[in-house]
């Protein structure tokens, strides 16, 4: 078993060290630390914008550049929360409570080194995780029949659902209404079509990107255009040292520890993610402190642990993924619906059919954390120098990509008018309180489960005792209602509640 | 009798799209065949999703009127007008004018989202966006799109 796992490797590193796939490594790397900088633009839409360019590339290579994105993101988010006070991504909100502080301080250049490194590392256990579980999982999912994977979804939605912040009966609303926009199109199985109103290009279904990119991309650069401009000075004083005193590192490396452990099973968990980890990884920081005052002060703890958590959640939520074929979150479902272009359907399968591409991005992850410690670190002026670009000339550029990356799917415009459509849809939804993530998992995931609802009961004749009577089924069924349970105790939900305060 | 008041304006909003989308899916589903469980047709998944999330809908309506939520935030007609009309212009002038003008265009468009514009600005940023595209989009990343209107 363990020879297995450093062959795998092997054979990983070869595909992943290839000239082509570390320059895409590298692409993804520098783009995931520019959106993760620029304030307005989130990973979900850069991700969804460059999925048309990929087409043309390998599926190697086009994943590696997308999984760079993401985890990139959450490197570059903490340069700006750290110097600005600016979160650039969700992720790094919390960063910025002790970030920022020691900033002030004149220890920006601790808080930006601890930050890389505590990332650096979570990004490295993150991918010894994907190489140890991955496996594991992908065998126990070749035991999985329609049931099975009917069952897993539903555990995998309300899971989703709870974990988000805000109303859950909101969030079920949502993933509902993603499934049933998911079934848009032609009915794969009766050839009859499905809510096309007679338009032709949706015959096929809705495309993602539209959908994505008007729901997050365009939404979001709404939302900021009717917020009041905000003055972003970076910190003055100069990053002389960025390596961290021995205080620091004797501070930061427990903390580093806990973080990685929390944000990588935190990662696996669908709805989990980099979002989720950073702030448990907070509120932990502070409940285990000697001395708790000292947090939103500068306390280094507040920034390593965080900072590691986000990273190794970002690693382990390929997890599920890449061996259950389940999406954890918004951005998994954006890599799910790339695979699927390409041909490759996730799932349990993808490590026997296309070993290469499954250990090539276990290895191209690795690979691509050591960029990411060298494009942050040293050139971390570079980055905070874009800051000074102000947002009334950035959002027209975002803008323009989003639509050409929409144009550029299947040259209609069509999809630009469904894309105005989502953006309207999507402002609706903000304005009532109602998070978007949800949907888009509960998008891709409708016509799955469709069909393996439809197998199940072709195969029990109708009967929906087949749920119950397969054991892993069943298995999946009781974690989803004790799951439901435990989300309607109001304990519960007032400490998720205060997770997402902190 | 008592008033009837609406406590949660944001849950009511929520529950109305919710209900909406659970009338229609149920009325534009209705000519699907349900089938049965054993066959399931091509409206059974759909009249399930869209019942539930109509019933959800109802539910949110409900609570709306018993448990005090946040207002509405003010809805600022411009920013959104001009980006959907800005998504508009490009997606149906750029067969007809090619990209480099239709990104100009788009720029101007879209500029006037915020209220205080910078003509001159703008019209430089139009320029450099225009041209910024084709060499990234088309030379670069080789993409199918027409730079000019005598492209096709």
């Amino acid at each position: 078993m363990d020879i297995n796992i450093i062959h795998n490797l092997a054979t990983g590193f070869s595909a992943a060290l290839s000239l082509q796939n570390l320059w895409f490594a590298l692409v993804g790397c520098m783009l995931g630390t520019l959106i993760g900088v620029l304030p307005g633009i989130g990973p979900i839409p850069t991700i969804a914008m460059l999925l048309p360019v990929t087409f043309g590339l390998d599926p190697l290579s086009s994943l590696i550049m997308l999984a760079g994105i993401y985890y990139g993101a959450q490197y570059g988010g903490s340069t700006t929360s750290i110097l600005v006070n600016m979160p650039g991504e969700a992720s790094s909100i919390v960063t910025t409570l002790d970030g920022h502080p020691m900033a002030k301080q004149g220890r920006a250049g601790a808080a930006l080194s601890v930050a890389a490194l505590g990332s650096f590392f979570a990004g490295c256990v993150g991918t010894i995780f994907i190489a140890a579980f991955g496996p594991v999982l992908a065998g126990l999912a070749q035991e999985f029949n329609s049931p099975d994977y009917f069952s897993l979804m539903v555990l995998g939605l309300v899971m989703a659902v709870v974990l988000a912040h805000g109303s859950v009966v909101k969030a079920i609303g949502m993933v509902l209404i993603g499934l049933l926009l998911g079934l848009v199109g032609t009915d794969v199985n009766s050839g009859v079509t499905r809510y096309t109103f007679g338009i032709s290009e949706i015959w096929d279904g809705i495309d993602f990107l539209p959908l994505v990119i008007g729901l997050f991309g365009i939404v979001e650069v709404i939302r900021n255009l009717e917020q009041h401009d905000e003055h972003r000075v970076p910190i003055s004083t100069k990053i002389r040292d960025l390596w961290p005193s021995k205080k620091d590192f004797q501070q930061s490396w427990p903390a580093v520890l806990r973080g990685t452990a929390l944000g990588s099973v935190l990662g696996i968990l669908p709805g989990g993610g980099a979002v989720l980890a950073s702030f448990a990884s907070y509120t932990m920081e502070k409940k285990i402190a000697k001395d708790p005052s000292r947090f939103g002060k500068g306390a280094i703890e507040g920034v390593a642990g965080p900072e590691s958590a986000n990273n190794a959640a970002a690693q382990t939520s390929f997890i599920p993924l890449l061996t259950l074929g389940l999406p954890s979150n918004a951005i998994m479902a954006i890599m799910m619906g790339a695979m699927i272009i390409h041909g490759i359907q996730p799932g349990s399968a993808v490590m026997t059919k296309h070993p290469e591409l499954f250990w090539g991005m276990v290895a191209s992850m690795w690979i691509g954390n050591a960029m990411l410690v060298i494009i942050n670190l040293p050139m971390v002026g570079i980055w905070v120098k874009l800051l000074a670009v102000p947002y009334r000339l950035l959002y027209p550029a975002i803008l323009l990509f989003c639509v050409i990356g929409v144009y550029s799917t299947n040259n209609s415009s069509a999809q630009l008018a469904l894309t105005a459509a989502f953006t309207v849809f999507g402002y609706i939804l903000i304005r009532f309180e109602c998070e978007p993530a949800p949907l888009v998992l509960g998008f891709v995931l409708g016509p799955i489960m469709e069909e393996n609802l439809r197998r199940a009961l072709v195969f029990s004749r109708g009967d929906p005792m087949i749920f119950i009577q397969r054991p892993i089924s069943a298995t999946l069924l009781v974690l989803t209602i004790a799951l439901i349970i435990l989300a309607v105790i109001p304990q519960i939900r007032r400490t998720r509640d205060v997770a997402f305060q902190e | 009798m008592a008033r009837v008041r609406v406590k949660g304006p944001q849950d009511l909003g929520a529950a109305i799209v919710f209900i909406v989308i659970g009338i229609a899916g149920l009325v534009f589903g209705q000519d699907l065949a349900f089938g049965s469980s054993a066959k399931m047709g091509p409206g059974y998944f759909p009249t399930i999703l869209s019942g539930l999330i109509l019933a959800l809908g109802t539910g949110l309506l409900i609570y709306s009127f018993i448990v005090d939520g946040p207002p509405i935030e003010t809805v600022q007609v411009r920013p959104i007008a001009l980006i959907v009309i800005s998504i508009l212009v490009f997606g149906y002038l750029l067969e007809l004018l090619g990209l480099v003008v239709t990104a100009f265009l788009m720029t101007l468009v879209a500029a006037h989202a915020r209220r205080k514009v910078n003509l001159r600005e703008n019209i430089y940023l139009g320029i450099g966006l225009s041209v910024f595209s084709v060499l990234i989009f088309v030379r670069g990343l080789s993409q199918p799109l027409p730079v000019w209107w005598w492209a096709q």
